[in-house]
């Protein structure tokens, strides 16, 4: 009980450190550009930064229990392939098609979760060679054909609003308020901290440390396969390179947000504020005038310097 | 360890089985193909209404200051570093206009359309952009045509309604004859050859590949393609897989093609360091300045290839006289400053005119 | 494996001697399987097409790709310390660059060959001391070093190639004693480094701060001066990769070779460096690169429809990987 404690206290400290760099971001960026503090903008962006964001989330899991899921993009790419596949060669109903490609990226996250837990495989290395052929189904599948002309309804997730605010964006809010709750205050989300704090002790402990984590990495297969859909439907055709260098990009967030990459400490919110200071940058900056290999310097400078900052801090408390 | 044996060896047999015997060329797209004349009568052009898409609601730019910007597939490779410089090129000249270029590090459509998205919102005047992916790049598009600005297209289109113009180098039929022939003469018209390009997920690749199949299945039906490998944007592994080819097929395989200013001098690399030069010809789409050590060596005896500075210069001029009002829907010809009188083709389809073949003799005349 | 490693370090004490054959399969199990396979391949493949094993070919498979093998032995040295460096693709294009650009500028070719592995052990020293000393995961040095190196290489080259490098720069293309130098580098380097592992104490340090750093912290190594080492010595072969890398064509491209830091590492991965730390030999990562290459070439011998390659490929890794797990589960 006492290292839960210990870890919120700690959480806090970095997630209160890296809102206040958001909120200082934000105001550097809204003077730079007029452009950026609208709400046509920040909405816009919170479209484009849904995949990224769900599969983030549910990384944040993977990592906390001291895992990594480097396979995210191919699932994705995968995914996006098998929609198009079952909708135009196999002739079914676009929607069944999608929730069957779905649930065919879930299963790629479950295998995943199989061979880590039951063959002992370490998370990099069983998700480095599932990267591999995920996106080599993915390709093989596809024979490289594009699937397009898609029905306008199906536009309506990836490009459309509900109420205003873009229809994928209510999935990562859902998907947010969902996750958050799963970890901070159910049994399951208490387990993957202990999985991840120490993972013989847990299971020593009697919790269920391989079903748990099983659970996690088919979980992040379910994040990008839909994340993959929704990809889709913004661009209104799939590609088998689609999510190339997602997990990157995931990772980088999730890390930023204060989840520490040996497992055991992390929050949804903290991955929520990394991914918002991310998008933040990449647009702010782009419509300041700096180019996009300018933005990639400041990101990874940024990555850097913001952990470099905490790890200080918490050495100077500790 | 006698475990591992067989399921490798089983591995092996099981993926040897999948191959396919491929009717079409590996790489190819599925649209329909339009073969040239094998005799070089030109192709009738039939008159096509303006397909293009217009901007919404612009606002009067007629001779104002613009502010343009340049996306292309990607940069870091020789290819857009000249388009990227005839664009600044026709700016200069045009001298009401600020452009820059700025792609991303990868041929990624999500970081492509990103970019595109975040100029759109930062006001800019026009748009120039070679396409990822034609219907990925859409939906953005049309969005910067509905916020009134100006889009042209060079190099790889989008769809037609996604923009207002799309200067095309060359049509894809016309490389393909180009490529073709160029490769018969120097290999015969029964000679096999192999093909090494970039990805087959490439549509300008892929459609050139599946024209290049149509047309030599039509004018030299004893050619033999060998295959087609991937080598990504590359120069390493470019080089690496056609060493492979090379190996391979020994003396069987008379040709190579390269599809990419990257694939094709790593191919005449790898045969100049094989030792075939002059028994394997190597053919495909370069520019000059790489191309030059192995032009002038004899190995190579010619690269095609447009101007690409020509593009981005057209590409500019177009924009710019779309923005002034000067270049409208249903024009038959376009004056692009001084590249003199463009044909309008295919509706929105700006020509730049017949690719250049460099040889020995006009090589040193380019530099990019 | 590990255990058996850190205790003689550790401890000191030695232990009856066991047979040697017996003590190379045990210690080598990992490589010799990956041997096996490649001979498997060969055989296999050759029977198929006899010029699969023809000297260019094997020239092609070996000497091309040496440069990986290379680069594989730094980062299996940064795996088995418990580390991961995925900023190295990016970081063997610009040093390439910087080569390059040295080379056609008109200095001598000494300096542009030195001038990548000194660059590359400095980079690698920045990395490894925000590592080791200000305790930043490796991960998210090297994601965010990976993102500074692409981004800063085109900002400054404005994405330009490098051609019309000087022959006496080619150092890929000569063949000394008749063998193509990349082979000859990338085996000596990779005995040396082996050797040098098992041999010498720091070498064999390495595998104590990979297993378990609170014992090794405990007799009185210090980890961090170890990891700093590591990253700086990563770092030079690195730079000598790039060497290889660099002088194969007449143009460098001032791009990121794609996908390069993942071969890399499964490489080394494959080649039974244990993710885990503390465990693997750095002949391993150099088999595991050849294998790749050897995989990969295989493919398009025996005509494996190109569309499903990266399909096989993954699930040979995949494939690889459980065997090896399956190997190493203690008898129960």
């Amino acid at each position: 009980m006492s290292l839960h404690n210990i870890s919120w206290r700690n959480l806090l400290r970095h997630e209160t450190i890296l809102a206040i760099v958001a909120v200082i971001l934000l105001i550097l960026l809204a003077f730079q550009s007029s452009q950026f503090f609208t709400g046509a903008n920040l909405l816009n962006q919170g479209r484009l930064m849904t995949e990224v964001g769900l599969v983030a989330i549910i990384m944040t899991f993977v990592i906390i229990t001291g895992g990594i899921d480097l396979s995210v993009g191919s699932i994705l790419g995968l995914t996006a392939i098998l929609t198009g596949v079952f909708w135009q060669n196999l002739g079914l109903p676009l929607v069944l098609a999608a929730c069957l490609a779905i649930a065919v990226g879930t299963f790629c996250g479950f295998v995943n979760g199989f061979v880590i837990t039951r063959f002992g495989v370490p998370p990099l290395i069983a998700t480095l060679a599932t990267l591999a052929l995920y996106r080599g189904l993915a390709e093989g599948i596809s024979q490289a054909r594009s699937v397009r002309g898609y029905p306008e309804w199906f536009y309506v997730l990836g490009q459309g609003s509900m109420l205003g605010v873009p229809t994928q964006l209510w999935i990562l809010i859902a998907l947010a308020i969902l996750a958050s709750i799963l970890l901070a205050a159910t049994r399951i989300g208490r387990s993957i901290y202990a999985i991840g704090a120490n993972e013989v002790a847990a299971f020593f402990s009697g919790l269920p440390v391989n079903r748990t984590k099983i659970a996690v990495y088919t979980a992040s297969g379910f994040a990008a396969a839909l994340a993959g859909v929704i990809f889709v439907s913004r661009v209104s055709t799939t590609r088998s390179d689609m999510g190339t260098g997602l997990e990157l990009d995931a990772i980088t967030a999730v890390v930023l947000g204060g989840t520490s990459i040996y497992g055991g400490r992390g929050s949804v919110i903290g991955t929520l504020i990394g991914l918002v200071v991310i998008q933040s940058l990449k647009n702010g900056l782009s419509l300041a005038g700096v180019k996009a290999e300018g933005t990639a310097v400041l990101i990874g400078l940024m990555l850097i310097g913001a952990i470099l900052m905490t790890t200080v801090l918490n050495k100077r408390r500790a | 360890m006698r475990r591992y044996m067989i399921t490798s060896l089983l591995a092996l047999a099981l993926s040897a089985g999948t191959s396919q015997a491929a009717s079409t060329w590996t790489g190819g797209d599925d649209l329909p193909t339009n073969p040239l004349a094998c005799d070089g009568t030109p192709a009738a052009a039939a008159p096509v209404t303006y397909d293009g898409g217009s901007p919404t609601k612009a606002p009067d730019r007629n001779g104002k200051q613009i502010k343009v910007v340049d996306v292309p597939k990607l940069v870091g490779i020789g290819y857009f570093n000249s388009t990227s410089k005839g664009v600044m090129e026709a700016a200069k000249d045009l001298g009401n206009v600020s452009a820059k270029t700025d792609g991303s590090t990868k041929a990624n459509i999500d970081d492509q359309i990103t970019l595109i998205d975040n100029y759109i919102t930062s006001g800019v005047d026009g748009i120039l952009f070679s396409a990822n992916d034609p219907v990925a790049i859409a939906p953005v598009l049309k969005k910067a045509l509905a916020a009134g600005i100006n889009v042209v297209g060079y190099d790889a289109d989008a769809q037609a309604d996604a923009r207002q113009w799309f200067v095309n180098p060359a049509t894809p039929n016309g490389v393909a004859k180009s490529l073709i022939d160029t490769l018969a003469k120097e290999i015969g018209p029964d000679g096999s050859f192999a093909i090494v390009t970039s990805t087959f997920t490439t549509p300008n690749q892929a459609r050139w590949i599946s024209e290049m199949s149509a047309y030599q299945a039509k004018c030299y039906p004893k050619m033999t393609w060998l295959e087609t490998v991937e080598a990504q944007e590359d120069n390493i592994l470019s080089f690496n897989q056609a060493n492979t080819l090379i190996n391979k097929y020994g003396s069987d395989m008379k040709g190579i093609i390269g599809m990419t200013s990257v694939a094709t001098p790593a191919a005449a690399d790898a045969v100049t360091q094989a030792g075939q030069c002059g028994k394997i010809s190597v053919v495909g789409l370069a520019t000059p300045n790489p191309m030059k050590p192995y032009i002038k060596a004899g190995c190579v005896k010619s690269a095609v290839l447009w101007s690409t500075t020509d593009l981005g210069y057209a590409a500019m001029e177009a924009l710019r006289a779309s923005a002034d009002g000067t270049l409208k829907p249903g024009d038959k010809t376009f004056k692009a400053g001084r590249l003199g009188e463009l044909q309008i083709i295919n509706g929105s389809q700006i020509l730049l005119g017949s690719p250049a073949v460099f040889t020995k003799d006009n090589v040193d005349k380019y530099d990019f | 494996m590990a255990a058996i490693q850190q205790s003689a370090v550790l401890t000191g004490k030695s232990r009856p001697p066991r047979p040697l054959l017996s003590r190379l399969v045990s210690d080598y199990g990992q490589e010799f399987v990956i041997i096996a396979a490649m001979l498997v391949l060969f055989v296999a493949v050759g029977l198929y097409n006899p010029r699969f094993l023809s000297t260019s070919n094997l020239n092609t498979i070996f000497s091309g790709n040496a440069y990986i093998a290379v680069a594989a032995i730094g980062m299996a040295m940064v795996i088995i310390t418990g580390h991961i460096d995925v900023s190295i693709g990016a970081l063997i294009g610009v040093l390439a660059t910087i080569s390059g650009t040295l080379a056609v500028s008109g200095y001598p070719v000494w300096v542009a060959w030195s001038a990548p592995v000194i660059l590359g052990m400095a980079v690698n020293f920045i990395v490894g001391w925000l590592v080791a000393y200000a305790r930043i995961p490796s991960i998210v040095v090297t994601l965010g070093m990976m993102s500074i190196l692409r981004g800063g290489l085109i900002s400054i080259t404005g994405g330009t190639w490098i051609s019309g490098l000087p022959k006496e720069f080619m150092i890929a293309q000569w063949k000394p004693f008749g063998l193509p130098f990349p082979i000859i580098a990338m085996v000596v380097l990779t005995v040396l480094a082996a050797w040098w592992m098992r041999n010498f104490p720091f070498g064999r340090s390495l595998y104590a701060v990979g297993g378990n750093p609170e014992a090794a912290r405990a007799t009185g190594l210090s980890a961090e001066r170890r990891v700093l080492a590591v990253f700086v010595i990563h770092g030079a072969f690195a730079g000598i990769a790039t060497i290889l890398f660099a002088t194969q064509l007449q143009v460098i491209q001032s791009t990121v070779p794609p996908n390069l830091e993942l071969t890399v590492i499964t490489a080394a991965v494959i080649g039974g460096v244990s993710i885990l730390g503390g465990s693997g030999t750095v002949i391993g990562s150099t088999l595991a690169a050849i294998l790749f290459a050897t995989i990969g070439s295989a493919l398009i011998f025996v005509n494996v429809s190109a569309y499903w390659l990266r399909a096989v490929i993954g699930g040979l890794i995949l494939i690889t990987v459980l065997a090896d797990m399956i190997r190493r589960r203690p008898a129960r």
